[in-house]
């Protein structure tokens, strides 16, 4: 089911500020890959033009078919699914309706299968399921964007900092979780601004700075790099 | 007694249409933010349709009103492909967007405007269907009245249901609410806007369609109803289409009360007195919480 990506000459911006420019990339199938960077570096611009939220050039081919770019629907058919910055839950909508939504694209009886999975991998959102996704606590929220996005059948799931504004504790129940996702056979790309965890968790790492890829390898060795520990977790080169 | 209960049910009956004319111009303003102003032509368009149906096919209202429903909606998705998408993607600015939409808005209300006078020419029209007299509590009522509540009402109701119940119309309401989170998801926008959009006219030309059943036609009767429905969209909420439904029901009944009151050549005056009162005391609306 997990999907490998590989991106050849990528480029995306905003009107008139081109922050990528000629990425080249490769994503193996079943993996785990953080991406680092400090902050503006490009990585969520990286991921909303996979997502098809951005307009892009280059080429971006899953499993060996080419991706048109400029077109959400396009990304979430072909398993790319992202789970961006601020959330975007439908407040006015019930857990259970957000989690439905997930998956629009699917038929009845996967759409219901899967969210059964979701709800079962987080018990906390069973439990709450006809309260309304804007009345929820920001872990909570976070909590129904990862479920929701896992509705939606994603073969290659991209998070967008999905620690951010969670305790502690929750981080590293959120890090937990995404190894499980990868065991259920899911490509993941994950950027997060806490490196140390993400580090931790991940097979392989990419460090994005200004739009460039400056490092990249098992994550293990990007962990114990000076580069990296000297720009990211505050050591000393 | 009586007095009051006639004032309240023609004022429900008036709201009724209210409510549907306002329901359409919110789901297109609430999910795109076009201003179309000249949403009451396309009540005007539907009106006159029902009208020539009636005249020269002797087709009933009701029997025209599917086929009625379905050619406006065909309308809706080309005007929304010649007029509207293309400044979507020329105008990504919402404010811009608004200003724009509204001189579009005008354009189209002046082009169908002077199509339907030149076809029918600018007397009054109408025709005779269920004119005779039903009563309710003591109170007499024109059959044709209370059909074309009754009519408004389940198209009203039935619209909610559908946003509320099926996938399709949670589609909808997550573009709404979240345009973002609705792309995450997958959901086609460039194809669900400009359904949206015929699904407003439809439900314009709908009332168009009762209306004609209860008073005479003219190519001017669309304006007022774009107004009015600018009025209860302020009063029941933008993008809230149940809100639209319940302030065209209550609009409608204060209009006709305070008609009553005062004098019927006040009714603008009236509507627009309930509006600025609900933009300074509520601007959210009246049923928001
Ligand atoms: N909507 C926008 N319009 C214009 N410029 C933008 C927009 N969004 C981001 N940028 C710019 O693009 C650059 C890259 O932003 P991006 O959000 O991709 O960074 P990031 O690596 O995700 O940073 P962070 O770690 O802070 O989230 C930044 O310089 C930012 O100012
Ligand atoms: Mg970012």
């Amino acid at each position: 089911m997990s999907a490998a990506l590989r991106i050849t000459g990528l480029s995306a911006g905003y009107s008139g500020f081109r922050i990528l420019d000629g990425l080249d990339l490769d994503l193996a199938a079943g993996r785990i890959t953080a991406i680092v960077g400090s902050n503006g570096a490009g990585k969520s611009t990286l991921l909303r033009s996979l997502a098809g939220l951005l307009p892009r050039g280059g080429q971006a081919m899953v499993d060996g078919r080419v991706l048109p770019p400029g077109s959400a629907t396009a990304a979430v058919r072909a398993g790319l699914i992202l789970v961006a910055e601020g959330r975007h839950l439908f407040p006015r909508m019930t857990v259970l309706e957000n989690l439905q939504l997930g998956g629009w694209l699917l038929a009845r009886p996967e759409r219901a299968a899967r969210l059964e999975r979701a709800l079962a991998l987080f018990p906390r959102l069973g439990e709450r399921r006809n309260q309304l996704a804007g009345s929820m606590s920001g872990g909570e929220q976070q909590m129904v964007a990862l479920a929701r996005a896992l509705v939606g059948r994603p073969r290659l799931l991209m998070l967008d900092e999905p620690s951010l504004g969670l305790a502690p504790r929750l981080v590293d129940e959120v890090m937990t979780l995404v190894r499980r996702i990868r065991d259920e056979d899911v490509t993941v790309l994950l950027v997060e601004q806490n490196v140390a965890k993400a580090l931790a968790i991940a097979d392989d790492a990419l460090v994005l700075e200004r739009g460039r890829l400056v490092a990249s390898g098992p994550a293990a060795e990007l962990l114990r790099s000076s580069l990296v520990r000297a720009a990211y977790l505050g050591g000393r080169r | 007694m009586r007095l009051w209960i006639e004032l309240v049910v023609s004022g429900l009956i008036t709201g009724g249409i209210y409510a549907l004319v306002a329901m359409g111009l919110n789901l297109q303003y609430g999910l795109m933010r076009i201003l179309n102003v000249s949403h009451g032509e396309f009540l005007m368009l539907g009106a006159y349709l029902t009208y020539w149906a009636y005249l020269v096919m002797h087709l009933s209202p009701f029997v025209f009103l599917p086929p009625l429903l379905v050619g406006l909606f065909v309308v809706g998705l080309v005007v929304h492909r010649l007029c509207f998408r293309r400044l979507a993607e020329t105008t990504p600015e919402v404010e811009a967007f608004e200003a724009r939409s509204l001189l579009v808005g005008f354009g189209l209300m002046f082009v169908v405007q002077n199509v339907a006078l030149l076809v029918w020419g600018a007397d009054l029209r109408g025709y005779q269907y269920l004119a005779g007299t039903v009563s309710i509590a003591g109170v007499g009522f024109t059959a044709n009245r209370l059909v074309a509540f009754a009519a408004a009402l389940v198209l009203g109701l039935g619209l909610i249901a559908v946003l509320r119940a099926t996938l399709l119309g949670r589609a909808v309401r997550a573009m709404m609410q979240s345009p973002t989170g609705a792309l995450l998801v997958g959901i086609d926008v460039r194809r669900l806007h400009p359904a949206v959009f015929g699904v407003g006219l439809a439900l314009a030309g709908a009332a168009g369609a009762l209306l004609s059943m209860v008073f005479e036609i003219s190519p001017s009767m669309g304006e007022p109803y774009t107004v009015t429905a600018l009025i209860v969209i302020a009063l029941g909420g933008f993008g809230s289409v149940t809100g639209s439904l319940l302030g065209g029901l209550l609009l409608g009944v204060v209009e006709a009360i305070g008609m009553h009151l005062t004098s019927p050549s006040l009714k603008m005056v009236l509507s627009y007195g309930v509006f600025m009162l609900v933009l300074i005391t509520r601007p959210n609306g009246l049923f928001v919480r």
